[in-house]
């Protein structure tokens, strides 16, 4: 009989533990109530790939903590994003995620939201305010390791095309690394810059590439540090029929880039990539600890991750998923965590 | 004397021009004057030159078709679509996507007959539509084997290589795998076209609407169905050129295809200049397209960057204009 009370007890009490677990009775406030907690995201570049899944992440990472969330969305109309701010601010809104845009149009908009008691990151746009942290993606990086890899696998003498296109932030930080390497390498010829963003990009990029190489049979080398230029490029190596005798670096990784990157024979030898949608969970993680009271700091970098071919075929990966499943540290980032901060479920 | 150099410069001033440019790449640039460079441009223009020779068609008939780029994406989509997510064969895509060219270019033709909204405007909403409607089936995401589809699932299906085949694949031409297919299907549809308009009935008459559409009404052209037909002309090459690009990249991206628009708008202008014929013709339109290709290659090969590239683009089209309009009323004008 007592002993039926004590196994009962036990029960209870280990229900309740459990139900305290995953409903976190001691949430800090606002998440306490998180029905009531509404967050902004206001968008500047929405169209493709990584628009989409940096969305998704925004989206279950927010589902995931229980808090609403209104997304605006102004397809690259610097004038209406910052309109569109204001809109949100006037709504009422807890926290807002700024995602791109123009630091000469959002400051000042930025800065109202601030004022207004209203809790803002800013991914890949500088709003230039203290009070606001910079989620990033480190472009540096990404341009970086690709270099290295390129290093390591074709020595630090090789004949190089580059493809860039200056005045894209992303591009110009990345290009920042392409400089360091040359000097650091003075072997390192650069035989050939080219790029272009006419749409379709990875076509208009494979006839300029094939003009290229065309004019530098000596190119072993390509440094394509955006996955719709490297795209281009494999076609115009492919239809020279040079797909063994040049490799390609990138950044950036999509589903389609894997199958390009496994196909046999293929010239793309490696990416470093971050995954927007984890970029897109950690922008709402760092408002969740702001609206907290917490400091996500003022700087929150998510680390890039290094993707070979060779460690593609190895594990058989096909797509987004099987990578995530393979490589951890892609399909989620130790940054801006909290005990109280459930993750999205994968 | 210097009306026949006037004449002239009318004339071939375009061709010399072409000429004088291949000679100067040849001599600046190493490697462009080669077999595999010249099926290069061929290629780089293909797809572009396709849509120009459609949209010259409406031209013809004193048309406008904007939504060109947008069918083209629309076809790249649709292909893309039909492979991986419905798993179809290839000759299913390629039709899905002729059927749709046409359809638009129906649509197009009636909205501007029937219901009378003027060319510009009928074409630019439906480029705007189709921008749209190309992104719903898959919420705005490019499509790819193996991408995650809403339901959770994975796409299995894949591109048919009879449908790369259509992109990819080069035929032997004295050199071993020289000519792409996608050159041939332009150099056809050119001269199909070339010879529909210079030389049949039916194309006459499309000039002749051009011209004077009240004139032509009155001596009994059916100067709707011609319209009409000009529009499904330009949507079916449209789409073609869709299908070409989307077996060349092998998977459905996105774009809104307003540069593949603009430049062979611009390729169709440039040809109003070919052999001072001061109006749209088909030989001039593949011309145009050649002319842009062999000068993009060119400075490409010589390191010029892309912004260079679009500078002298325009430069050529005004050149192209000028030579069109000014110099052709002098000849009219007999000054």
């Amino acid at each position: 009989m007592i002993r039926r009370h004590i196994l009962k007890l036990g029960t209870a009490a280990t229900l309740a533990l459990l139900t305290s677990l995953s409903h976190a009775a001691d949430k800090p406030a606002p998440f306490d109530k998180p029905e009531d907690v509404t967050i902004a995201l206001v968008r500047y570049l929405s169209t493709g790939d990584f628009f989409q899944a940096y969305l998704s992440g925004v989206e279950t990472q927010a589902a995931a903590l229980g808090v609403n969330l209104r997304v605006f969305d102004s397809r690259q109309d610097a004038a209406l994003q910052a309109d569109m701010l204001d809109q949100a601010i006037s709504l009422g809104v807890d926290g807002i995620v700024i995602q791109h845009g123009l630091t000469e149009s959002m400051k000042e908009a930025a800065q109202r939201a601030v004022d207004a008691g209203i809790k803002v990151v800013a991914f890949d746009v500088n709003v230039e305010n203290e009070a606001i942290p910079q989620i990033e993606q480190s472009d540096y990086l990404l341009g970086k390791m690709a270099l290295d890899q390129a290093i390591k696998d074709n020595g630090n003498s090789f004949t190089a095309g580059y493809v860039y296109v200056p005045g894209i932030a992303p591009l110009d930080r990345r290009h920042v690394a392409w400089e360091e390497v040359k000097e650091a390498n003075p072997d390192i010829k650069e035989a050939a810059m080219f790029g272009t963003l006419d749409n379709p990009i990875a076509n208009s990029v494979a006839n300029q590439a094939r003009a290229v190489l065309q004019a530098n049979p000596d190119i072993n080398v390509v440094f394509a540090p955006y996955d719709e230029f490297a795209k281009g490029v494999k076609f115009a190596v492919d239809e020279a029929g040079l797909s063994s005798d040049i490799s390609i670096y990138s950044a950036d990784v999509s589903t389609a880039d894997i199958s390009a990157m496994r196909e046999s024979g293929s010239a793309w030898a490696a990416t470093v990539a971050t995954n927007p949608a984890v970029v897109g969970e950690v922008s709402v993680r760092s408002l969740a600890l702001m609206l907290a009271g917490e400091d996500p700091g003022q700087q929150v970098i998510v680390p890039p991750t290094l993707i070979t071919q060779d460690f593609l075929n190895e594990n058989d990966i096909k797509n987004m998923d099987d990578l995530g499943a393979k490589l951890p540290q892609f399909a989620h980032a130790d940054v801006a965590v909290a005990d109280w901060i459930p993750l999205p479920p994968r | 004397m210097s009306d026949t150099l006037l004449n002239v410069s009318i004339r071939y001033g375009f061709l010399i021009l072409l000429v004088g440019m291949l000679v100067f790449f040849s001599v600046a640039a190493p490697g462009f004057s080669n077999p595999r460079s010249a099926v290069f441009i061929f290629q780089s223009v293909a797809i572009t030159g396709i849509l120009a020779l459609g949209v010259t068609c409406t031209l013809v008939v004193d048309g406008f078709d904007l939504s060109i780029g947008a069918v083209a994406t629309s076809a790249l989509m649709l292909s893309a679509y039909s492979m991986v997510i419905l798993e179809q064969p290839a000759i299913v895509a390629v039709m899905l996507c002729l059927a749709m060219g046409a359809l638009v270019g129906l649509i197009n033709g009636l909205l501007i007959v029937k219901f009378r909204v003027p060319d510009l405007l009928a074409t630019l909403g439906m480029m705007f539509l189709l921008i749209g409607l190309q992104r719903i089936p898959t919420q705005g995401n490019s499509i790819a084997t193996g991408m995650a589809l809403p339901d959770g699932s994975v796409a299995e299906g894949t591109f048919a290589d009879a449908f790369l085949w259509i992109g990819r694949h080069r035929f032997d031409l004295v050199i071993e795998r020289l000519v792409p297919v996608p050159v041939v299907i332009f150099l056809v549809i050119a001269v199909l076209i070339w010879l529909f308009l210079g030389f049949t009935r039916h194309g006459r008459l499309m000039y002749a609407i051009g011209s004077n559409q009240r004139a032509a009404a009155l001596v009994g052209t059916p100067v709707n169905s011609y319209k009409v037909v000009a529009y499904m002309i330009s949507g079916v090459t449209a789409s073609i050129g869709g299908i070409l690009l989307a077996a060349r990249l092998g998977r459905g991206d996105i774009a809104s295809g307003n540069n593949l628009l603009l430049d062979s708008v611009a390729a169709a202008l440039i040809g109003f200049a070919v052999l001072g014929a001061a109006r749209p013709n088909a030989f001039g339109t593949a011309i145009g397209a050649l002319f842009v290709g062999i000068l993009l290659q060119g400075m490409t090969m010589m390191n010029a960057p892309y912004y260079t590239q679009d500078f002298v683009k325009g430069a050529v089209l005004v050149i192209a204009l000028v030579f069109t309009f000014y110099l052709s009323s002098r000849r009219v004008s007999g000054t």
